[in-house]
C-alpha cells in the first residue's frame, strides 16, 4: 500500500535503536535492586560462555620470575593466547620459590617426576602454554623467528641488550615483523645503571615506598618490607596497560612498538604526595605506620584480647586483635569519643585539622587502644559498626577463604586445574569483573616444556622426529 | 658543599619554609651523570651501538615529538576521595586519552587532605589562589577539571548528555548511589550501548561485605580493601623480631594507599580490553567492569589464599625476610638498611664470596652446609636465620655505600633503602629522570614522578599538566560537548547546578 512506503520514506531511525527498554525482560532489568542487576550482569560462574576481549592475539614470554610474567598473565586472563618460553629441563626459576620450602605440585619436568613446582610460581604464568629453547642454538633460533612472525609480541626481562646481541632484540625481530610489540621489563633501562639487576624487593627498597612503610623510628620500627612482591605484581600490570595501548594504537597505524619499562619507578609513581612536598619544601616525608599521615581518626589499632584464644593455628590464636577503624568526620569522630568514653577529646580536636596533627594522633590512637584494652576484635567492630561506624577486622588468609562475599563474587574459588586437580585460586576473576568479556581462568600452569609438541609440531611445522633430536640435545 | 654559608634561625616550621624548594635549592642538587659516561658503560659491555639506540628512541625527552596512543579516546571520570579513579584515568590520559574530571561544585575533598592537616604544605593555583593537597595534584594528570552537581535534576540531565559523548566513565562512588539516580549503567548504556563504564572501590558495590558509608555519610578509604585481602595481616614485623603495639610488631598497612592504586590500574587494564573489544574486534559494545582494591590486591598477593587451600597454611608477617627465596631481604647495617637479593646458585655464590672475602666465617658455616646447597632447600626457615644472622654481622660494620660498592663489584641485585630525598638525587634516577618537574600552568615548579610508561619507541605516555583548580575547564568543556555559553552557565551556577 502506498501509505506503507510514504511512511517508511519518513522514517529517521529504526524503533529499536530508540532508547529506553524494549522488551519486558529489559523492563524488568531498569526495576530491578541494583544489587541483583550486578549479580545478573556478571553472571559469576559462567564467564565461559562470554567472549575474549583479546580473541585472536598471540603472545610469547620470554620470562622470568613475577614481573614481566605477570603483563602476559593479564593478557592470557583477557584471553590472548600466550606462551611461555623456558629453559629446557630448568624452567623459569620461580618454580623452585616455594615458602619455607614446603608446598610443590608435580611433576616439574618429565625427566624430573620427583621435582616439582613450587607455590611461587602461582598466578604470575596462569592460562599460558609452555615450550623450552635454549636461544643459543643455531637450530633454535629459526623456531623462535617463525614465532614472531606468528606473534603479536614479546614481553622479556633478560638483561638490557642480550637479545639484540643474540640477534633477537627489537632492532632484529622489528625487521621479521613491523607489526610486532617489543616489551623489555627489567629494574633499570637506559642510562648509569642500566645493567644492574632487579627485583620486587630492590623496587621497595631502592624507590622509597621501604622508607614510608612501617612504624616511626621514634617509636621504635623500622623500614618493613611488604611481605607480597607487591612491586613485581604491580609494575607487570602496568605494562600491561602499556601493551593494551600499543595494540589499540597498531590498530590504526599497523605499527609495532618498544616498550621499556623500569620496575623501580614504578615504586616512586605510588608515594602521592612524597616527590612534590620533597621538591617543594624538602620534607622527606617518614614512616607512619598504622595511621594515616592525613586523616584521623583513620588507621589500624590493637585490642587487648584476640578472638580465638584456643585457636591451634599462631595466626588465629595470637594474631586476631587488629581492627580497622574509620572515623575522621566530625560526627564520625564525635561518635567515637562518645563510645570509647573520652567526650574531652571531641571538644578538644573539635575539627580535622587539629585532629590529624602528630601530637593528636597518639593520643587519640592511645585512648582508643585503652579502651579496647580489655576487648576481642570482633567485640570492638561489633560496637563501632553498632554505632554506624566504619569498622573492620584485619582478616588472615583463613578468613579471605572463608568469606560468603568473596565466594559469591567468585573471586576466591575452586578451580578443577586439568593437570593438579582441585586449586583454589585467588586471581583472574579478582582482577576485576567485567560483564562482557570477563577474565578467565583455565589452568595454573603446566610442567616445563609441556606443549613443545603442540606450538613446535602443530603451530610451526617441525616433524616430530626433529623435535624429538632436539629434545634429546637438550635444545628443547 | 654549599656554595655559601646562610645564617639561618628556625624557631617555628614556617621558618623552615623558605629554605628550601625549588627557587632556593632546585633539583638536582648535582648534575646528573651524562650521556657520554653513559656511552662508557655500554661500551664496558660491547653495547656501545645498542646503547646509543636506546638513548636515540627511548629517550624521556623525545616524548613530545611522538603520537599519543590513545588519541581521540574520552573519558569521564567521576570519583571522589579515593586513588583508584584518579590512577586509572592518570594512566589512560598520560597515554593520550582525554580526560574529563567531575567533581561536585565543593570540590573533591582529597583536595583538602594535607599531612598533618597542614596548610602551608598545599599549593595554591594561579588562576584562584585555591589551596589543594598534593596528593589531589600529583594523581590528577592531563585532565579537565568541571563541576557538576548531580543531586539537581538539571545535572542529572547534563551527567546523561555527556555520558553519551564519552567512551568510557570511571566511577568512583558509594555502591548503587548513581544507580538510585537513574545515573547507573543500566540507565547510560541505554543511551550510549558503546560506553565502557568501570565502578571502583574497596570491597565491591554487591555481596554481603559491599562498600559502606558511616551514618553520618562518611566514605570507606584504603585501607580497608588492604585489610580485607590479607594484605595488612602478612606484612610486618613478627612479634618475636619487634615488640606490638605501635613499636614495630604489628601487621601494618602499605605507608600508601597500594590498593587503591593496584585498583586503578587493573580497571585502566580491563578498561582497555573492552575498549580493544568494542572498536578492534568489531563489536561496538561497551560494557560494565568493577575493580575493588581488596580484590584486585589479593589478585597480586603472591600464592597467599591458594596456599590456604593447598594445606591450610595461615602466611604468616616475616619483617623484612622473605619467606621463599634466599638470600632475599633488607637487614640493619650501620646506617640503615641494605637490601641483598638473588635466589639461583650463581648468585647464591657470589654473595657469599662478597661477604666472606670480610667474613671468612661467612663462608665456612653458609657455603659448607650441606642443607644450604640446594636452591630451594635454602628456603627452610632455619635457614634463613642462619644466612641473615651472619648476613647482619657483616653488614652492621658498614655504611650502605660501602656494602652497595662491595656488592656491586659481583654485580648482584642489591641496594640500600632510600628516603625521597636520596631517591631524588641518585645517579640513575635524575638521568632518566624518574622525579621529574614539571613547569606547571597552575602551581609553578612541582616536582612528581614521571609516569612508567613513557619510555616507548612510538607512543610514550606523557604529562602534560598536574591537578587542575576545580571548575577549570567548565567553560571550554561545556561550551564544546553541549554548546553552552557563558550566559547558560552563569544561570547554572546561579542555580547551584555546576
Amino acid at each position: 500500500m502506498d501509505w506503507e512506503k510514504e511512511i517508511n520514506k519518513m522514517k529517521v531511525c529504526d524503533f529499536d535503536e530508540l532508547p529506553g527498554p524494549k522488551s519486558k525482560e529489559e523492563l524488568e532489568e531498569m526495576k530491578m535492586p541494583f544489587e541483583e542487576y550486578c549479580k545478573k550482569v556478571f553472571d559469576v560462574g559462567n564467564e565461559f560462555v562470554k567472549p575474549d576481549a583479546l580473541k585472536g592475539i598471540r603472545w610469547l614470554s620470554t620470562t622470568m620470575y613475577i614481573f614481566t610474567p605477570h603483563s602476559v598473565t593479564n593478557l592470557a586472563e583477557l584471553g590472548a593466547e600466550c606462551i611461555k618460553v623456558e629453559m629446557p629441563r630448568m624452567g623459569d626459576p620461580m618454580r623452585h620459590t616455594s615458602p619455607f620450602n614446603e608446598a610443590y605440585l608435580y611433576p616439574l619436568h618429565d625427566t624430573r617426576p620427583m621435582s616439582g613446582t613450587g607455590l611461587g610460581f602461582t598466578n604470575a604464568n596462569s592460562n599460558e602454554y609452555y615450550i623450552t629453547m635454549d636461544y643459543h642454538v643455531p637450530e633454535a633460533k629459526k623456531l623462535f623467528y617463525n614465532l614472531v612472525k606468528m606473534s603479536d609480541g614479546l614481553t622479556e626481562c633478560y638483561r638490557h641488550g642480550t637479545f639484540d646481541r643474540w640477534q633477537q632484540g627489537y632492532r632484529t625481530l622489528m625487521e621479521i615483523n613491523p607489526r610486532f610489540i617489543y616489551v623489555w621489563g627489567g629494574g633499570f633501562g637506559y642510562g648509569p645503571k642500566i645493567f644492574g639487576g632487579s627485583y620486587d624487593i630492590l623496587g621497595q627498597a631502592h624507590a622509597g615506598l621501604a622508607s614510608v612503610t612501617g612504624a616511626h623510628e621514634d617509636f621504635g620500627g623500622h623500614a618493613t618490607k611488604a611481605t607480597n612482591w607487591c612491586i613485581d605484581w604491580y609494575s607487570g600490570s602496568q605494562i600491561t596497560t602499556a601493551i593494551l595501548a600499543a595494540l589499540y594504537w597498531r590498530s590504526k597505524t599497523g605499527l609495532g612498538t618498544m616498550i621499556e619499562f623500569s620496575q623501580v619507578q614504578a615504586a616512586t609513581r605510588c608515594l602521592g604526595y612524597t616527590a612534590p612536598l620533597y621538591g617543594k619544601f624538602g620534607i622527606v616525608r617518614q614512616r607512619w605506620g598504622n595511621w594515616d599521615t592525613q586523616l584521623c581518626v583513620h588507621g589500624i589499632v590493637m585490642t587487648g584480647k584476640t578472638d580465638f584464644p584456643d585457636a591451634i593455628n599462631p595466626q588465629d590464636k595470637f594474631e586476631s586483635r587488629y581492627v580497622v577503624l574509620s572515623a575522621f568526620q566530625d560526627a564520625d569522630f564525635q561518635e567515637l569519643c562518645n563510645i570509647i568514653k573520652k567526650p574531652d577529646l571531641f571538644s578538644r580536636y573539635k575539627t580535622h585539622k587539629e585532629r590529624v596533627g602528630a601530637p593528636a594522633q597518639i593520643e587519640i590512637y592511645k585512648a582508643i587502644e585503652d579502651w579496647a584494652a580489655d576487648k576481642t576484635r570482633s567485640e570492638v567492630v561489633r560496637i563501632f559498626r553498632d554505632a554506624g561506624l566504619l569498622a573492620m577486622p584485619v582478616m588472615n588468609d583463613r578468613e579471605v577463604y572463608e568469606s560468603e562475599h568473596f565466594r559469591i563474587r567468585g573471586t576466591v574459588r575452586w578451580n578443577d586445574d586439568p593437570l593438579f586437580g582441585d586449586v583454589l585460586i585467588q586471581s583472574a576473576y579478582s582482577a576485576g569483573l567485567m560483564s562482557r568479556t570477563p577474565r578467565k581462568h583455565k589452568w595454573l600452569w603446566r610442567p616445563v616444556g609441556a606443549d613443545n609438541v603442540k606450538i613446535y609440531h602443530e603451530l610451526l611445522g617441525v616433524p616430530m622426529s626433529k623435535i624429538k633430536e632436539l629434545y634429546e640435545k637438550g635444545i628443547l | 658543599m654549599a656554595k655559601e654559608k646562610r645564617e639561618i634561625e628556625i624557631n617555628s616550621r614556617a621558618d623552615t619554609l623558605p629554605l628550601m624548594g625549588p627557587e632556593v635549592r632546585p633539583w638536582p642538587v648535582t648534575p646528573p651523570p651524562s650521556p657520554e659516561e653513559c656511552m662508557k658503560v655500554y661500551e664496558k659491555r660491547k653495547a656501545g651501538e645498542f646503547g646509543k639506540f636506546l638513548e636515540d628512541h627511548l629517550r624521556l625527552e623525545y616524548r613530545f615529538d611522538k603520537p599519543e596512543a590513545l588519541q581521540g579516546v574520552r573519558i569521564m571520570c567521576m570519583g571522589m576521595w579515593r586513588m583508584g579513579n584518579k590512577f586509572a584515568s592518570g594512566l589512560l590520559s598520560e597515554l593520550g586519552a582525554e580526560l574529563i574530571n567531575v567533581e561536585p561544585p565543593s570540590g573533591d575533598p582529597l583536595r583538602e587532605l594535607t599531612p598533618f592537616g597542614r596548610e602551608e604544605y598545599m599549593l595554591k593555583d594561579a588562576a584562584t589562589g585555591t589551596p589543594c593537597g598534593m596528593d589531589f595534584i600529583h594523581e590528577l594528570r592531563n585532565a579537565q577539571s568541571i563541576t557538576l552537581n548531580i543531586e539537581t535534576p538539571e545535572g542529572r540531565e547534563i551527567y546523561k548528555k555527556l555520558s553519551m559523548l564519552v567512551d568510557i566513565i570511571i566511577e568512583e562512588y558509594p555502591p548503587g548511589y548513581l544507580d538510585s539516580l537513574g545515573l547507573g549503567y543500566r540507565h547510560l548504556s541505554k543511551l550510549n550501548p558503546k560506553l565502557i563504564y568501570c565502578w571502583i572501590g574497596e570491597r565491591g558495590q554487591w555481596g554481603p561485605m559491599k562498600d559502606e558509608v558511616s551514618k553520618y555519610g562518611q566514605w570507606m578509604l584504603d585501607p580497608f580493601g588492604m585489610a580485607a585481602c590479607s594484605w595488612v595481616h602478612n606484612t610486618g614485623f613478627p612479634p618475636d623480631q619487634c615488640p606490638r603495639g605501635g613499636k614495630g610488631g604489628d601487621p601494618v598497612r602499605s605507608g600508601v594507599w597500594l590498593a587503591d592504586y593496584v585498583a586503578g590500574e587493573q580497571a585502566a587494564n580491563s578498561i582497555l580490553a573492552a575498549l580493544y573489544w568494542r572498536d578492534c574486534l568489531g563489536n561496538g559494545l561497551g560494557q560494565f567492569i568493577e575493580c575493588t582494591a581488596a580484590e584486585t590486591l589479593m589478585d597480586i598477593l603472591d600464592f597467599d589464599i591458594t596456599w590456604y587451600g593447598f594445606n591450610a597454611s595461615i602466611k604468616a608477617r616475616t619483617g623484612a625476610w622473605d619467606p621463599n627465596l634466599n638470600q632475599y631481604e633488607w637487614n640493619p647495617c650501620k646506617d640503615g638498611y641494605m637490601m641483598i637479593g638473588g635466589q639461583t646458585d650463581r648468585l647464591w655464590y657470589r654473595i657469599g664470596m662478597c661477604i666472606e672475602r670480610d667474613l671468612p666465617l661467612f663462608g665456612r658455616l653458609i657455603h659448607e652446609d650441606p642443607l644450604l646447597k640446594e636452591m630451594a632447600a635454602r628456603n627452610a626457615l632455619q635457614a634463613l636465620i642462619k644466612t641473615y644472622t651472619l648476613t647482619t654481622k657483616w653488614l652492621r660494620d658498614i655504611n650502605r655505600i660501602e656494602a652497595e660498592q662491595k656488592l656491586m663489584e659481583y654485580e648482584i641485585a642489591a641496594g640500600p633503602v632510600l628516603y625521597i630525598d636520596e631517591v631524588a638525587e641518585f645517579p640513575h634516577f635524575k638521568y632518566r629522570p624518574w622525579v621529574n618537574v614539571i613547569d606547571d600552568e597552575q602551581y609553578g615548579t612541582v616536582m612528581y614522578s614521571e609516569s612508567t610508561n613513557a619510555y616507548q619507541h612510538r607512543t610514550p605516555a606523557r604529562v602534560k599538566s598536574l591537578g587542575r583548580p576545580l571548575g577549570h575547564d567548565n567553560g571550554e568543556v561545556y561550551k564544546k560537548y553541549l554548546g553552552y555559553g557563558p550566559m547558560k552557565l552563569r544561570e547554572l551556577k546561579a542555580k547551584g547546578v555546576i
